[in-house]
């Protein structure tokens, strides 16, 4: 028995035994398209940025975008920045199969403002103008209040100035009123808090207005000095006043934002992409098996070998990354099994090849493996090229299909090659003196 | 068992019997999608919405497509067949303007329920306009840069004119899916792309075993005529690419046909693919090849006849 053929073979127990390893302790997570859920891509609205500040805007905004999808306890993956563009972000929500709720929730730029309200109501910002002679007073803005039942609104002149804003904010949460007019209650930072005291000891008895996102919500008269917390009415259902007080808590959005791009999977058609693929493969793979054997007899066994120890470092290594598996990553999987027989087809012939010239077993192996072998590097080098290329240029899921097709092009060179080989070697090793080899 | 021992087919001496098909698959293609103007993109490129449905029973596909149609533009309805025999149905609807996206949904909804409401959605996609002139965008550059890139390095490994040569069958190849897909009415998606560049990567895979044999019989008896050579190298690796391409059309076929509705794009064009790319690295890739090089002769030919003859 040689001794390099022993310690090829410990080093393929050994990799093989590292990747079921590798499996066992973290299995390949799923992608959304696969389990469910919805994913979002939000494009922040640069019309009002200046361009130095662009960048700090939007990773502001992830950052915001994440807090307020932490507070409903979904973020398994963080919102990440998305495309090239610079401006656009992906949020995945696993399970989640009607985002409207979110979608309202991340849209909202929860931006909050209190001001003092001097006149009003108005039916119209021409009513108002015309009062004014067609020019507001200096420092005074005109906002109306949230569209009533009816869809009618009411404009009112404000203090140009904001006594408090968001920013003051020290936390918020629902307080447990009335339900049928949800309270959400918010605390004030310590030193807006002084502010806020003095203020509304100088104005009790005077209006004042509760504004979120250039709307009225509410316009409270206020009746004693407020300290360091308040109370905001004037959300319609529990839900929004729930969904009020998280944006409060994960602060106001430095620009506005809009979804470009929605994806919805029912979980149940993830199953059955899962359940199809798989079926998929157990056809495909039976099929190519029984072919193998039946056309090289015992050198295909070897390559079923190789091509099931294929799949199985494939699928340590996605573990390994941490990558998700989605669907076109299983169609790459798939392509990465025609390839694994091809190199094993374009081996086994070389080596009948070579037999046919008249060259022993031994010789016809060593020169079958290694005449094929450069035509490997070529044509897997050429596929990995063009992966790149998809990696850098393509959209996130033909970045997950060509992520799959390397790894299982380098995996296909070890198997395919090494492991092989070794299988080779062994069945040499153990007829002596060496008479012929059982390739069909 | 041994299929293909020791084949002498002349490839090259019969290569129009092939090359006439494939130009009238590619004409029949140009002609589709000049008509058609340009392929059938799906949602993911024109911006709007798609909505799979599950439907109880089997779905009334020109009902469903009249109703959707009353309220919106652009309107597709398409069954969505497989061996599995679901019952499901993909309703999309263009939306190219900057339109507010969310009300979509609600519109397909409302449309299917006038015509059944027992059913259930199943996935639900929405693309802006911008997003989809960007990957449209991406797609193309990736293709690009994929190609430009297979050139690059077969230029550097073999010779400029194999990377051409090797490209033109690729190009070919994939051009003749789209036309198919054209011919066929089916949507170029973003699935699909994936799986046109599949069957590039597939395509130039089979292409590459073909020269790397037709190099190394140069190297090994340069004397003889190339003509002679490439049918010998083809004749070689006969056997492998035969059994190759019908493992790979075997695996393919399976994801065809029991892949599922989500697959069903993507895996018939790799169906497509594998029988067209095989066919093009024998009668598209060595034809170019022997062409290249007999022009290159001539032309040497004449450049040495030139000073005899050229004295008036």
């Amino acid at each position: 028995m040689n001794r390099t053929l022993i310690r090829r073979s410990l080093l393929v127990l050994a990799i093989v035994l590292a990747s079921a390893f590798a499996i066992v302790r973290s299995p390949v997570r799923l992608g959304l398209d696969l389990r469910g859920g919805a994913s979002l891509i939000v494009r922040v609205k640069m019309d009002d940025v200046p361009p130095v500040q662009r960048r700090e805007v939007v990773e502001q905004t992830r950052q915001i975008l994440d807090r307020r999808i932490n507070a409903y306890g979904l973020s398994e993956a963080p919102v990440q920045p998305y495309g090239n563009r610079g401006n656009e972000l992906l949020v995945q929500l696993p399970g989640v199969s009607d985002p409207s709720r979110i979608k309202n929730l991340l849209q909202s730029r929860a931006v909050l403002e209190w001001y003092s309200a001097e006149e009003g109501p108005y039916a119209s910002t021409g009513d108002a103008m015309a009062r004014h002679g067609g020019l507001l007073p200096y420092n005074r803005i005109l906002l109306p209040t949230r569209p009533a039942a009816d869809g009618r609104r009411a404009w009112y002149l404000l203090h140009g100035q904001p006594i408090i804003r968001g920013t003051d904010l020290r936390g918020a949460s629902v307080s447990a009123g009335t339900m049928e007019q949800p309270v959400t209650t918010f605390t004030l930072s310590q030193d807006a808090a002084r502010r806020f005291e003095r203020y509304t000891q100088a104005h009790i008895g005077q209006r004042s207005a509760i504004v979120l996102d250039e709307e009225i919500l509410s316009l409270p008269v206020i009746e004693d000095v407020i300290r360091d917390s308040g109370q905001i009415r004037g959300a319609r259902t529990l839900q929004e006043a729930q969904d009020l007080a998280v944006n409060l808590r994960s602060g106001a959005l430095p620009a506005a934002i809009e979804v470009a791009q929605e994806r919805i999977v029912e979980a149940s058609l993830g199953a059955d992409s899962i359940r199809h693929g798989l079926q998929a493969g157990a056809v495909g793979l039976t099929a190519v098996v029984a072919t193998m054997l039946l056309y090289y007899r015992w050198a295909g066994a070897n390559a079923t070998l190789a091509l099931v120890l294929n799949g199985v470092l494939l699928t340590a290594a996605l573990a390994c990354f941490g990558a998700v598996l989605t669907l076109p990553g299983i169609a790459g999987v798939v392509l990465t099994i025609g390839m694994a027989v091809d190199s094993n087809v374009l081996i086994f012939e070389r080596i009948r090849e070579e037999l046919r010239a008249g060259k022993p077993a031994a010789t016809a192996l060593a020169a079958g493996f290694s005449k094929a072998f450069a035509t490997l590097v070529d044509t897997h080098v050429t596929t990995v090229v063009s992966c790149a290329f998809l990696f850098f240029f393509g959209t996130p899921a033909v970045k997950g299909f060509a992520a799959t097709l390397v790894i299982g092009l380098i995996t296909n060179l070890f198997t395919s090659v090494f492991v092989s080989r070794v299988a080779f070697d062994w069945e040499m090793s153990r007829r002596r003196p060496v008479a012929e080899l059982s390739i069909g | 068992m041994e299929l293909f021992r020791d084949t002498r087919f002349d490839f090259l001496g019969r290569k129009w019997w092939f090359i006439l098909p494939s130009l009238i698959l590619t004409l029949a293609g140009l002609v589709s999608l000049l008509v058609n103007g340009g392929p059938r993109y799906s949602i993911d490129f024109l911006g709007g919405a798609v909505m799979d449905v599950r439907w109880e029973g089997v779905p009334p596909i020109e009902r469903i497509r009249a109703a959707v149609s009353s309220r919106l533009t652009g309107v597709s309805v398409v069954a969505a067949h497989d061996l599995t025999g679901s019952n499901e149905v993909l309703v999309s609807a263009e939306a190219p303007a900057q339109e507010d996206l969310t009300a979509l949904r609600q519109t397909i909804d409302e449309a299917l329920s006038t015509v059944n409401p027992r059913y259930s959605i199943r996935s639900f996609e929405t693309i802006g306009p911008q997003i989809g002139a960007d990957l449209r965008r991406q797609a193309l550059l990736a293709t690009g840069g994929a190609s430009g890139g297979m050139l690059l390095y077969l230029a550097w490994r073999f010779r400029t004119v194999y990377g051409v040569a090797a490209v033109v069958a690729m190009a070919h190849d994939a051009f003749i899916t789209v036309g198919l897909f054209s011919l066929l009415h089916q949507e170029v998606s973003l699935t699909v792309v994936a799986a046109i560049l599949t069957l590039i990567g597939y395509s130039m895979n089979d292409t590459i075993v073909v020269f790397d044999r037709i190099r190394e019989n140069r190297r090994a008896c340069g004397r003889e005529p190339l003509a002679e050579t490439i049918n010998r190298s083809i004749n070689q690796t006969l056997s492998r690419t035969i059994l190759t391409s019908g493992l790979t059309l075997l695996t393919a076929l399976a994801l065809f046909l029991f892949g599922g509705s989500v697959l069903h794009g993507f895996s018939l064009v790799l169906v497509i693919g594998i029988i067209v790319g095989t066919f093009s690295s024998i009668f598209i890739a060595s034809p170019i090849l022997l062409a290249w090089e007999q022009g290159r002769a001539e032309r040497s030919a004449r450049r040495v006849a030139l000073p005899e003859g050229g004295v008036r």
